[in-house]
């Protein structure tokens, strides 16, 4: 019973924090074009600042949090600005320019904190006991968060105006233009918000398990996985695929010892991608 | 029969863009194909060449049956084409296109390339040589050296046909080989593709400009994915399917 | 007469005393450098400057295999296990294993080449992942997480790294002739006609699902031996030598040197291997001086380093056109 509970909240915890992050780098992919190699940095970075808020201010968590999302946030916007902007279109130089953006963050925080295990403390105390079946609070909390970001966002993309905006320049970039929607104020936004998700999922990772210098790398991938299965342009798609992705994460470990449920997952994912390479949910990209 | 195309269907999801298209070509003619713009002629070209499976029939290049191959094996048989949109080799000079293009004829085998035989390098010395005349006939020679991509928009069509030319075809396949030309380009053009025709190359094009027809030995009519006229282009004018496609009576697109 | 076919063909061609003259230079540099660090510096970088070129042989295809790195770890287990598992000799494990490499590369290359730039590189990118996973999962066989140890020498009994430097310089040079031919020929026009594109290219009659192939065996050949002759020099194998991040690296080593060119990944791989090596000292921050060179190649050198002299040449002539017409007025 332990462990099912156990599973299933890891499962659903799982699945929020890599749709949170996927989500964050699609809104990049879907209307700049760029493959931002950099989001896992980002994501990690958003852990250890919300860490160093806590212990060099006295903040309490929720405190941190908001501030960190605000931080990463704002970076991220001169992010967009002066590294990616120049060179939308070049693929080359995007990568390049993730990559000394992931080094620079990773080496930095390696050389500030990188020998000790460290993690945030944890958002919630206490144990929740539904009949024979205990969760504990921090984990309803961390999915009870991930849960409630994840509809606002929905909610913020289908309903308001700049959220259609950005569906609009999803879908074509010079129409959406034509049509008097300011592209570069609607990219910083999306790129204001991606990367503040990433911030909160770091810094809810961060607790639920622990932080290190290279954790961004773990999710990058994971967060590749996803948007290659979900397919480009489509939210429901990403939703779905994270969901797939965390239930492997979660359930192949018990089936199938250490690194051969990795292997296993990226072999299931190798097929479903040689069957269909589009995604499953996303329109066609003609590269 | 140089060319046969019996049934030829094509479904797109549910949308038939070619539907039950037969049609012949014999050898040395020169073919037009002509409809309005959507009619289904790319189709029935990519059909031809392979870039498409058609849903149904057959088509029989000099009794082959070549429904079913790829879009290299069937310009190894002896079809050329050329695309509407006309794409090029672009980060390629003007010459590099040509020659890229005589990879067949004569074809060098991979170790008669890679260790730079004696044949391999007589080969590319007549490559060299065949490219430069192709490029005189069709009036590109002065500009063998410029970029592929910096070319004006004529030329590039031009261009394309005689990256065409350079798989020594049997049949021509054109694809709107004059849209979007001006009324001196037109005319070198078809001047070209007479030179050509006296080539005994068998010529098959596809054009929505009337203007082909003086061309035309035979012209083929289609709208909506089927043929609704054949015959002397003369005869084709006048007749009154045609005249009701491009010009009148209820369109629904 | 190829020499006006060919892209560069006449910049490459009409020097080749100079590539001699640098050939020697190199040839006699452990007469200079007796520090055995220095000499193993110096042979990675003609280990990586296999894989960056045969990775390079690949990209003008018009394919972005993100696993090469990966297909170096191929190759180099295969080799070592082969020597330690079955006893063969490594001269004649580097060479099969070369060739099996190839022959995987083929293998999963043949699915992966009807897909399209983006989701091939992904697709890759994930087969090397999982490669990867599978060696960690390979237990004693494989060594695991820990690594494999105990693999036979190339030259054994010989302690000493120059004979070891002297076959490195020699297997780079055989291979960078032969990838050279490859490009400079018709085959390697036919790859490039394919890249740009591959609908002209078929209506040509150029096989292009066979070319895409026939290059990634070539790539996979070339970078599978270098991996098979870093196990036997090496001794030692470790996975993480091979993960996504040294994809990831040998891509860089290629954009920074510039991937238009033949001699880029050449000269990325040493300006990103040598450079960083004088600020060893600086141990963990050693990554920032990578992160500088690739920031200033980025921002600055869009054509990568070997665009180098062009950039400086042009920004000269500017000077001189301005000064002149000051001058004028």
């Amino acid at each position: 019973m332990e462990l099912i509970t156990a599973t299933i909240t890891n499962l659903l915890i799982l699945s929020s924090m890599y749709i949170l992050v996927a989500l964050g780098f699609a809104f990049l992919f879907s209307m700049l074009g760029i493959l931002n190699l950099a989001h896992g940095a980002i994501y990690m970075l958003g852990g250890y600042i919300g860490l160093s808020l806590i212990m060099a201010l006295g903040l309490n968590q929720w405190l941190a949090l908001l501030l960190t999302t605000l931080i990463v946030a704002t970076f991220g916007i001169f992010l967009e600005k002066y590294c990616f902007r120049p060179f939308v279109g070049d693929f080359n130089r995007i990568i390049t320019i993730c990559v000394v953006i992931t080094v620079v963050l990773q080496t930095g925080v390696n050389i500030i904190a990188g020998t000790q295990i460290l993690s945030l403390p944890p958002f919630a105390e206490g144990v929740l006991h539904i009949g024979p079946a205990s969760v504990s609070y921090e984990r309803i909390v961390t999915f009870a968060i991930g849960a409630v970001l994840l509809l606002a966002i929905t909610w913020f993309v289908n309903r308001t105006k700049w959220g259609q905006q950005m569906q609009a320049i999803s879908q074509d970039l010079e129409g959406a233009y034509l049509q008097g929607i300011n592209v570069h104020r609607v990219s910083a936004l999306a790129t204001f918000m991606g990367c503040g998700l990433a911030a909160i999922a770091g810094c809810l990772m961060g607790a639920y398990l622990c932080l290190g210098p290279f954790m961004g790398d773990f999710m990058l991938v994971k967060v590749l996985m996803l948007t290659i299965i979900a397919g480009v342009g489509s939210i429901s798609g990403i939703f779905i695929a994270g969901i797939i992705l965390g239930s492997l994460d979660s359930i192949l470990p018990l089936l199938v010892s250490g690194a051969a449920s990795d292997a296993t997952a990226v072999g299931i994912l190798i097929v479903l991608l040689l069957i269909r390479p589009q995604g499953f949910f996303g329109h066609e990209v003609e590269m | 029969m140089l060319l046969e195309i019996n049934g030829l269907t094509k479904y797109f999801g549910g949308l038939a863009a070619v539907r039950d298209f037969n049609m012949h070509i014999d050898e040395g003619e020169l073919l037009g194909l002509i409809g309005p713009n959507g009619a289904g002629k790319t189709t029935i070209f990519n059909l031809i060449t392979s870039m498409y499976k058609p849903t149904k029939g057959k088509i029989i290049f000099d009794g082959n049956d070549i429904t079913s191959k790829k879009p290299h094996e069937i310009a190894r048989l002896g079809i050329g084409r050329t695309f509407q949109l006309n794409p090029l080799f672009a980060d390629f000079t003007v010459l590099q296109n040509v020659s890229t293009s005589f990879h067949l004829h004569p074809k060098s085998s991979l170790p008669d390339i890679y260790f730079n035989t004696a044949k391999y390098r007589r080969n590319e010395a007549y490559i060299l040589e065949q490219s430069q005349e192709i490029l005189k006939m069709v009036g590109l020679d002065k500009v063998e050296n410029e970029l592929a991509k910096n070319l004006p928009h004529g030329y590039q069509k031009m261009l394309g046909i005689a990256r065409a030319l350079a798989v020594k075809p049997r049949l021509l396949i054109l694809d709107e080989p004059i849209a979007g030309m001006n009324p001196s380009e037109i005319d070198f053009t078809l001047d070209a593709i007479r030179k050509m025709q006296q080539q005994k190359i068998t010529i098959f094009l596809v054009e929505h400009n009337m203007k082909i027809l003086e061309l035309c030995e035979r012209v083929v009519v289609i709208d909506f994915g089927q043929k609704i006229a054949e015959g002397l282009p003369n005869d084709v004018r006048e007749n009154k399917e045609v005249i009701r496609a491009y010009f009148g009576g209820e369109r629904v697109t | 007469m190829e020499r006006r076919l060919s892209i560069k063909g006449r910049r490459e061609l009409t020097r080749p005393a100079v590539y001699a003259g640098l050939a020697v230079i190199v040839a006699l540099l452990p007469l200079f450098f007796e520090s055995p660090y220095i000499l193993h510096i110096l042979i990675l970088t003609f280990i990586y400057i296999i894989a960056t070129v045969s990775f390079r042989t690949i990209v003008i295809s018009g394919q972005f295999p993100l696993a090469h790195a990966a297909f170096m770890g191929i190759g180099a287990y295969l080799a070592a296990m082969a020597a330690k598992w079955l006893g063969m000799s490594p001269w004649i494990t580097i060479p099969l294993s070369a060739l099996i490499t190839a022959g995987i590369g083929m293998l999963i290359g043949y699915p992966f080449s009807r897909l399209r730039s983006l989701y091939y590189a992904m697709g890759s990118l994930f087969f090397g992942m999982g490669i990867i996973q599978v060696i960690y999962a390979g237990g004693s066989w494989t060594g695991g997480y820990s690594g494999l140890t105990g693999i036979p020498a190339l030259l054994p009994g010989v302690g000493s790294k120059v004979p070891y430097y002297y076959f490195f310089l020699g297997l780079a040079l055989v291979s960078i002739i032969a990838l050279y031919r490859i490009e400079f020929s018709r085959i390697g026009t036919n790859l490039k006609a394919i890249a740009q594109s591959h609908v002209v290219a078929s209506s040509v009659g150029i096989n292009e699902g066979g070319y895409r192939i026939l290059a990634v065996g070539v790539g996979c050949f070339f970078v599978g031996l270098a991996g098979a002759s870093y196990a036997h020099y090496n001794m030692v194998l470790s996975c993480s030598s091979f993960n996504f991040m040294a994809t990831l690296w040998l891509v860089m080593y290629v954009l920074i040197g510039g991937v238009s060119s033949f001699a880029g990944p050449i000269v990325g791989t040493i300006i990103l291997i040598i450079i960083p090596e004088y600020f060893r000292d600086l141990k963990m921050y050693s990554p920032f001086v990578n992160a500088v060179i690739l920031g200033i190649v980025v921002y600055l050198m869009p054509q990568g380093l070997v665009g180098l002299p062009r950039l400086v040449k042009s920004k000269f002539t500017e000077r001189r056109k301005t000064k002149k017409v000051n001058h004028a007025s």
